[in-house]
Order: structure tokens, then sequence, then C-alpha cells
């Protein structure tokens, strides 16, 4: 019925274009209550994952094949699309065309749970998986109290220092999260680093993403530490652009001059910069080039109300329409397990998003490369509520987040080229309350 | 005399001067790519010296085809044959299609052809860009084809136009010797126009090829799947990694530029002359 | 048959070879593949893109969407969140053509009248003159955005720091409010040129010959015979050649997006409307204003066609 339907559908709308009808072709295709069913249990499903580094895309083809060799009755089948793209692709892909299952950037759940194309996990995943999940996975998938996705790891984010580099510039630093730089001592490492350094420069922000994802995830914790946020029910002007926001964001533009364009990416490996704003990925790259013992892991400078910094990551779903839910179901569960998960975690440095594996990780337990990180990791909370104790932020679970990161993210790169932070950020914030007034709210 | 000889190497001599001031600009940014592609990914963004041959290797190419060498990612091979594919059948289908309009609004007379072809100039300002997402809900059943991926190009307002500029210069007698022995409309356009019109389809074959290899847009928007997906998407495979990588991403982006490099060295004498003959005549 | 002549009410037919319009069928049939294709694949999603653009849509919504009339075109011109940035990337489409159309084409011109005399090796040069333009704007774009890098070890500003001993400081080409624009169109003329310059050239060697020669004979300059016989004789084609680049130049898109997105350029600067357009709808998913941005640009690129056929066409009557 349905392929006939579609088929067919191009020859429709060439037919209710001549009466110039509204959108009947760009809708017709989704309803918005999820027609998953479980299925025989049995058959091939289809997966799709972005592409990502070579260890992580090797990590998840072993994890495929593993789970092929363990259920001969079901076979899996693994897309790898490029990470550029991956998120237009599903987007633009109508739900019935999605994979059983699919990877997704974590502050997408909301806008794929909004527009239908998700099906609720816990039907089809095993009830002892979702209770091993962290509290801040469970928080990432969930939209509108129904849980979405679940993922293989977190993210940690931060300043990776290279203590050598400070103890010959004399540059004292935090040892804790609470011991954080403010903003002045941070300029002030910033600029002694940068004369003892022939580069002349001492930061590494990877700045040629700014306006991508990467900014509003590694620098909304920036105004959230000064005491604003992206968006706080709802609104966004009053938060994005209040007085703590504009003067979070004006200390950052003047870190400009310190930091190194770095578009080769090599600028905290070659020591060409004794400091670089980042994130776990990066763990395993550094602590190769400049060994592990004079790696530090710093918190990210308090601008106020306390050191925050950004979680969340890749995280895994089931398709709306899956006919196989169950099969979909038992591969996640296999997947979530803690041997696949650690195997990724090891070739990407990424906090585990399992209890029991995160428990098990060296590398953010104390005495681990990424211990204090591990801490933050311990205090997490939704962007709709962040406390004073809480340190690692999850970005905003809303169908409106496209909007909001694109917003943010473009203010954030113009501030940092050389914008009016007042102007930008307030423009950014009227933008995201229109958007979101259109849109009545993403009410469900 | 002699002075007149003297004046005049002295202006070969600034002719020579320029055009090869001009010749190293031109190439620059291209040789950079190709000793790029064959240095450490460090070694690229190194100021002047990015530009002075060291450390060459093949390793960026091994290692851009064992990035695509598994069923998961795709294979670099199957890339390739798939954005030849689809543009060799733009390529031809488009040859056909539009030379037949270009001569159907040049040189035969009928009714609406004037206002027709104001539709057809019309349409040649809109850009792809534009009707990208509508074209796509229309043709959400051809996702994931090759099919898919060619279709909407096949017929090109600005390839219409370009043939009937060349058609318009075509000496009428050519045409009335034909219809004299008795070839109606099309006839006279397959055995008679056709075969004096190599270099219009030339420039057209070239030019839809150039644009139809490069293709990006389109295709991320309605393929997923690696057996159907063209070349260009895959740089981001390479684009995405940290460190940026971009001893591989040049070298993919010499072996995606080579087909077409390689095609206008080979056929550059032909090229030049018509894509210079057609277009003359706008 | 005088009947179908009148009947067509068009005199043209009458100074046409034949007395009526005798290959309607042929005309129809040939030209039909190609307009049905141009109906399918631009005019009905074109004719979708207006709808969108009044309605409050967004890109796979499971709800319906409401039609607002013009309130996209409105707010795009006078709500300040959306014109601000939609003004901006407009004016910048003009600059862009404003300052490629005459240098690309004075460029392409001087190039082509070097490769026009006799010289040897004048085909190798012309090559490399060429060669950029079978070059993806994309790979294009990579290319420059490191040659362009604001350290001092983009090629750009090593080179300008050699050649001054340094007393150039490293600049921030790219993401410079001042100088980002001018990349982009460095980088594009630099794609483009040759393009062009094969078209001039061609045009050149239609002029014949024996016109500079009778102007050598009356003692006209190099330059006096550029301005009087060379202009004049490629006239046409610099006309074919500028209203092709008009055109391009409101479609620039490729090396915006991949400069921006990849090499943190200037975005308010650099900024065109149809990068705003799939901006719109890529990242934001909002397909109402896409649409209507991409209306107004057809409309724009419209009215330009059309003002510089008026004028060419009064130029040349006059």
């Amino acid at each position: 019925m349905k392929s006939t339907r579609t088929t067919h559908r191009l020859a429709a709308c060439v037919a209710v274009a001549s009466v110039a009808l509204v959108a009947g072709c760009s809708t017709s295709g989704s309803s918005s209550s999820s027609s998953a069913s479980a299925g025989s249990g049995k058959g091939t499903i289809s997966i799709w994952a972005h592409s990502g580094q070579p260890g992580e895309n090797a990590a998840l083809e072993a994890a495929v094949a593993g789970f092929n060799k363990s259920h001969p009755t079901i076979h899996a089948n693994l897309r790898l699309i490029s990470a550029d793209t991956y998120t237009t692709t599903v987007t633009n892909t109508p739900k019935s065309q999605l994979p059983d299952v699919l990877e997704m950037d974590g502050p997408t759940v909301g806008a794929f749970a909004y527009n239908a194309k998700l099906a609720p996990l816990k039907q089809f995943v095993s009830a002892s998986v979702v209770s091993n999940a962290t509290a801040g996975a469970i928080a990432e998938g969930t939209s509108n109290n129904t849980l979405y996705a679940l993922p293989m790891y977190d993210s940690a984010l931060g300043l990776y220092a290279n203590k050598k580099m400070l103890d010959a510039a004399g540059v004292k630093y935090p040892t804790s999260t609470a011991d954080a730089w403010t903003p002045a001592e941070f300029l002030k490492a910033l600029q002694v680093l940068a004369k003892a350094n022939k580069s002349g420069k001492s930061l590494d922000i990877d700045e040629s993403s700014l306006n991508q994802e990467w900014g509003t995830y590694g620098f909304s914790p920036v105004i959230q530490s000064a005491g604003g946020n992206l968006i706080q029910n709802g609104k966004a002007t009053g938060v994005l652009n209040s007085a703590a926001s504009i003067k979070a964001m004006t200390e950052f533009a003047s870190w400009k001059p310190y930091v190194d364009p770095n578009a080769d990416g090599n600028a905290f490996q070659d020591g060409r910069v004794a400091l670089s704003w980042s994130g776990h990925w990066e763990y395993p790259v550094y602590s190769k080039a400049i060994g592990a013992s004079n790696l530090l892991d710093l918190p990210l400078p308090n601008f106020g109300t306390g050191s925050k910094t950004g979680a969340g990551s890749w995280t895994w779903g089931i398709g709306a329409a899956t006919k196989d839910g169950s099969a979909a179901g038992q591969f996640l569960d296999y997947l979530l397990d803690d041997q696949n998960v650690t195997a990724m975690t090891n070739a990407d440095g990424a906090p585990p998003a399992t209890k029991t594996a995160f428990a098990a990780d060296k590398l953010y337990q104390p005495g681990g490369g990424l211990a204090l990180w591990g801490q933050n990791l311990q205090h997490t909370c939704p962007a709709s509520a962040i406390t004073s104790t809480c340190v690692a932020i999850y970005r905003p679970v809303t169908a409106g987040y496209p909007t909001i990161t694109s917003n943010f993210a473009t203010a954030l790169a113009a501030i940092f080229n050389g914008a009016d932070p007042k102007t930008a950020l307030t423009n950014a914030a009227k933008a995201i309350d229109q958007n979101f007034s259109d849109n009545n709210g993403y009410q469900q | 005399m002699s002075t007149h000889a003297a004046t005049r190497t002295g202006k070969k001599a600034r002719d020579y001067v320029l055009m090869t001031a001009a010749a190293i600009v031109m190439f620059a940014p291209i040789y950079y790519l190709l000793i790029g592609s064959l240095k450490p990914s460090n070694k690229v963004l190194n100021g002047f010296a990015g530009f002075i041959p060291t450390d060459l290797s093949f390793h960026n190419y091994s290692a851009v085809f064992s990035a695509l060498d598994s069923g998961a990612t795709g294979y670099f091979g199957q890339f390739f044959i798939n954005s030849f594919l689809i543009s060799l059948v733009i390529v031809l289908g488009g040859l056909l299609v539009n030379s037949m309009a270009g001569y159907a609004f040049a040189r035969l007379d009928w009714r609406g052809r004037d206002k027709l072809f104001l539709v057809v100039v019309l349409l040649s300002i809109v850009p792809f860009e534009s009707v990208a997402v509508p074209l796509m809900q229309l043709m959400s059943s051809y996702r994931d084809s090759l099919i898919g991926q060619m279709l909407p190009f096949i017929v090109n307002p600005f390839s219409v136009y370009l043939f009937y500029t060349f058609f318009l210069d075509i000496p009428k007698s050519m045409e009335e010797a034909a219809r004299l022995d008795g070839l109606g409309p099309v006839g006279t356009f397959f055995r008679i126009i056709v075969p004096n019109s190599k270099p219009a389809f030339a420039t057209v074959a070239i030019l839809t090829f150039l644009t139809s290899w490069g293709q990006f847009l389109w295709p991320s928007l309605m393929t997923s799947n690696p057996a159907v997906r063209p070349l260009p998407l895959e740089i981001g495979v390479f684009s995405a990694q940290t460190p940026p990588n971009w001893g591989q991403i040049f070298a993919f982006g010499t072996l995606l530029v080579l087909p077409v490099l390689v095609m206008f060295l080979v056929f550059q004498r032909w090229f030049v002359q018509s894509v210079a003959g057609s277009a003359i005549k706008g | 048959m005088t009947t179908l002549m009148t009947a067509d009410g068009n005199p043209r037919s009458t100074k046409r070879r034949s007395q009526r319009r005798p290959d309607t069928w042929a005309g129809i049939g040939m030209s039909f593949p190609a307009l049905l294709g141009l109906v399918l694949f631009i005019a009905i999603p074109f004719v979708y893109a207006i709808i969108f653009s009044l309605q409050n849509i967004q890109v796979s919504q499971a709800h319906p969407a409401k039609f607002w009339g013009l309130t996209e075109y409105v707010r795009l011109f006078t709500n300040p969140i959306d014109s601000g940035p939609f003004l901006r990337a407009m004016l910048n489409n003009f600059v862009f053509a404003a300052v490629v159309i005459p240098v690309q084409t004075g460029l392409a011109l001087a190039l082509a009248v070097l490769l026009n005399r006799k010289l040897k090796g004048v085909k190798i040069y012309r090559t490399f003159f060429f060669m950029p333009v079978v070059f993806p704007m994309a790979l294009v774009a990579v290319i420059w955005r490191l040659i362009l890098d604001r350290s001092s070890q983009g090629l750009l500003n090593s080179a300008l720091n050699a050649v001054t001993f340094g007393h150039v400081q490293p600049h921030d080409w790219l993401g410079s409010s001042s100088t980002a624009l001018a990349s982009v169109i460095l980088l594009s003329i630099w794609q483009g040129v040759g393009f062009q310059m094969i078209i001039v050239l061609a045009g050149l060697q239609e002029i014949p010959q024996e016109r500079y020669e009778a102007a050598s004979l009356d003692r006209a300059g190099a330059w006096q015979q550029f301005i009087h016989i060379t202009v004049p004789g490629i006239r046409n084609t610099l006309i074919f050649v500028v209203l092709l680049t008009t055109i391009l130049s409101f479609r620039v898109y490729d090396q915006v997006y991949i400069l921006i997105n990849t090499a943190g350029a200037n975005q308010n600067a650099t900024q065109t409307m149809l990068f705003q357009a799939t901006n719109a709808v890529f990242n934001e998913n909002d397909l109402g204003q896409a649409s209507a941005i991409s209306v107004i640009l057809f409309v724009i690129v419209v009215i330009i066609t059309v003002v510089q056929r008026a004028v060419l066409r009064q130029r040349n009557e006059s």
C-alpha cells in the first residue's frame, strides 16, 4: 500500500501543483504517532551512524560484526555516513525511509522526536540497559517525558594544559573545579604564556568551527557560568543577552590575540600553545604527543556562578517506522553492553555513558588522566535546570534546538571576529524567540 | 629596421614575462594541492615551506583508499563509478534533449515558440539550491537511487540556450538542401545539423560534466546508501577528523579532480575551440 | 494557408521562409522532452517554493503548515531580526557582482590579448590559465582556506612577510570584516577567469587581421588599435560574458559555504542570499524563510537581466 502511494507521489504532486495546493506533498508522508512494530525479532535491520574518527568507525564495525555473529537470526547492516552531511541526511529523509536503528547528535533528539522520526525506546530496549544508563544519558535522550535515545558515550569538555610549559612560565593553575580561574586570572595566564612562547600564542579553541555545533557545545558553558543561558522557560531574550552573558562574551572576545588559529590542528601537540579549550576526543592525540604525565585536565574558567562545562554526544535511537523493533532493541542491548562501550571509548577517549563502564574507566576515575573532568560529569544537569552545584550541562532538549544553536554559534563566531557582543547576542536572542513564537514554543 | 626588430623582441620578452607571471599565479594553488597531497598532514600548512617538495610520499593516497574500503563506509571505486555513471547519463541525456530543444527554438517555425523560449530563459535563472528542498519532497520515491541523482539535471536551460545560439548561425542553405531532399525537421536535425555541430556538443558535454562531477548538495539530501553515493560527499570523511588531516583532504581533492583534469588535458584543443566557438555567438 | 497565418496573428511568419508555420508538430515534439523536464524539475518545485514562502513551515514537520501570506517577505525587508542579515547578504551579492564583473572581464581580456599574439608556447600558457576552471568550487575554497589562513603559517601571510622582509604582519584575511569579501572575490576570480578568457580569445580571433594592418598603416598606436579595433570587434562577446557573469554572481554559494563553515570566515561580511537560504533550511529547518529568500533572489536576477538587455538593445539601436 504504502510503497504504491510513494511511487506515485511525484505524479500526484505534479497534478496537484497545477491547482497550487498547499504543502500537500511535504507533509503527507508523516504523521505524529509512531508506527513502529516489534516484528519477529529476526531478519535484517539497517543501522545508520556518522563516520567519525577511524578508531570509532573500526570499533563500531567490530561491534556490528560481533552482533551478527552472536545473533544468527538477525543480520545488522551498518551504513557510515560522512559526519558533515549526517544530520542533513537524517532530517531530510522521510520517516518511512529511515533505518531501524540510527545514531544522532544528542541535541537533535528533541527535533527528531517532535517530528515523529523516532520510536519510544523502552518498548524495545531491555530495562537493565535503561537502568544502567547514566543520569545525563537519560536526560539527553528524553523528550516530552519519553525516552527516545541512549548513548554509548558522553563527552567531557575543559582546558587541556601542558604542565611543563605552565611551570616554566610560572603560571599557577587550578587543581579542582571549585578552584577554577576567574576570567581575569585566565586572561593573565594567557598573556604570560603567550609571552613565554616564541609562537606568541597560548590558547587553542578550534576557532574555525566556532559557528558549528562546536561553538554551542564548547562556549554556551561560558554564558551559563556567568549566570546566563541559551534559553530559559522558552525564551532567549533576557538570558542569552543578559548583562552577565554580554560581559562573559566580551571576555571571550578579548582572548583572540592569544589564540592560535590552528588550522593544522597541531597547535597544542607542537607546543605552539600551552592551553587547549577542547574535549575528550583530543585526549588520545594529546597524551601521545606531549606525554600523559605532562598533560593536565583543567576546569573551564568560572565566569561568576561556578565553572560550568558541556556534556552530551552522539546517541542511538530506533526509527519510528521500523518493522523490526524487537531486533533493533536487541542490537542496542548488545551495542550498549560494557564490552562494546569500552571498546568504543578506548578508541576515542570518551567517558562511557553506562554506569558500570564509567565506574570501570580508569581515565575518568581518581588518578586517571581526565579525573577532574570525570568528577565534573558526576554533577550534571539539563540546561533547563541549572543549579549552583552542577557543572556539566546538557544542551536544551527542544525541537527548536536547531534555531538556538545556529543563532548562538553564528553570534559567537561574529563576536570572535570583532562584532559587538551586545548587538550580536540580542539579535540572536530575538531571532530564537521569534522562531519559538512562530512554532508555538514547540509544544507537542 | 634593426630598431624595429629590437622593439619587437622587447615586446615579446615583456609578453613572456607577463604570461609567465600570470601562469605562476594561476598554477600556484594547484601546485599547492598536489604537493600537499604528498606531504605528511602537519607539513601542509607550514608557511612557505608548504610549497617546497620535501617528505613526499603516497601515504595520504593509500590512507584515502583504505578509509573507504568496507561495506559500511563504501568503497572508493564504487563512489567513483557512481559519480561517473551519474555524470555520463546526465551528459549524454542532456546532449540529446537540450540540443533538440535548442534546434526547435532556433530553427523551426512553430506556434508558441517565442513565448516558450522566454520561459526557458527565465527558468535558467532559478538556482538549483532554491528548488532543492521542494524537489526532494516531490522525488521522495527516488531516494537512494542513481536515477534520482540523474533525472533533475538532464534538462538544463543553460544548455538549451547554448545550443540555441549555436544553431542560429548555421547557414540556411545547409538545411534547405536537406529539406529539398525530402528530410523532415527531425531527419534534418539528426542527419545534417548534429554532424555539423560538433563544437557545440563538445562544449555542452564538457561544461555539463564539470558541474555534474562536483555535485554535493543534491546527493547529500537524497542519498544515504554508499552503493549509490557519488564521490564528492566523501570529503567529509577526511575533513571531519581531528586534527584535520590536510594531507588526506588534499589527496582526496586531487583524486576528485584528476578525471576532469585528465579529460581537460587530453581534449584541451577541441575543448578550447568549442567553448569559444559556441559561446561567442551569444 | 493564409488563414493559418492570420490565426497566428504573428507578422513574423511572413518574413520567414514559408507562408505558414510548417514545423508546429516537429517543434513541439522536439522541445517537449526538455520542456517536460523544466516543468517537472524546475518550474513545479519553484511553484512549491513560492507556496512555501507564504507559509509558516519547517522541514519535515509532522504537523500541518500554516498559511501566513507575505509575512516572511515583510520580515525580510522590515523586521530587523531578519532584514539585518538579509539586506547585508543582498548587499554582499551586489558588491560581489559590482567587483567581479569588471575585474574578471578585464583580466580575462588582458590574458586573452596576451594569448592572441603569435608567440611560441602560447598553448602551454593557455593551459595554465584555464586549468582552475576544471576545479570544483568547493575544492577551490578548501585550498584557498589554507592559503589565506590568518596564522603566520598561511601561504599568503608567509609570502607577504618574506617579500617585505618581515614588515607585513600576518593578517586575518577571512575573519576581518574589511578583507573577508575581498578574499572570496579573489578566489572566485582565480577559478572563473580562465573560462571567460577562452571566450574572449575566440572573439579576438574572429577579428580580421587586415583591420590591424590597415590601422598600422595609419600609424595608429597599440592602445588606439585596442580601443578602436579590438574592443568593438569583440563587443558581442563581451556582452555575453557580462550577462553570464551577472547571473553567476548572484548564485555565489559553494565557496561562501565552505569558508564560513570550515574556515571561520566572517559570516556577516561574506554571506550571500543563497547562503542564507540554505542556512535557513538546512541549519534551522526554516523552509518558509528559505523559500522567500529564493523567490526574492529570482526576482532580483530577472529584473537585472531585463534591465541589462534593455540597455544593451538601446545602445545597439543608437
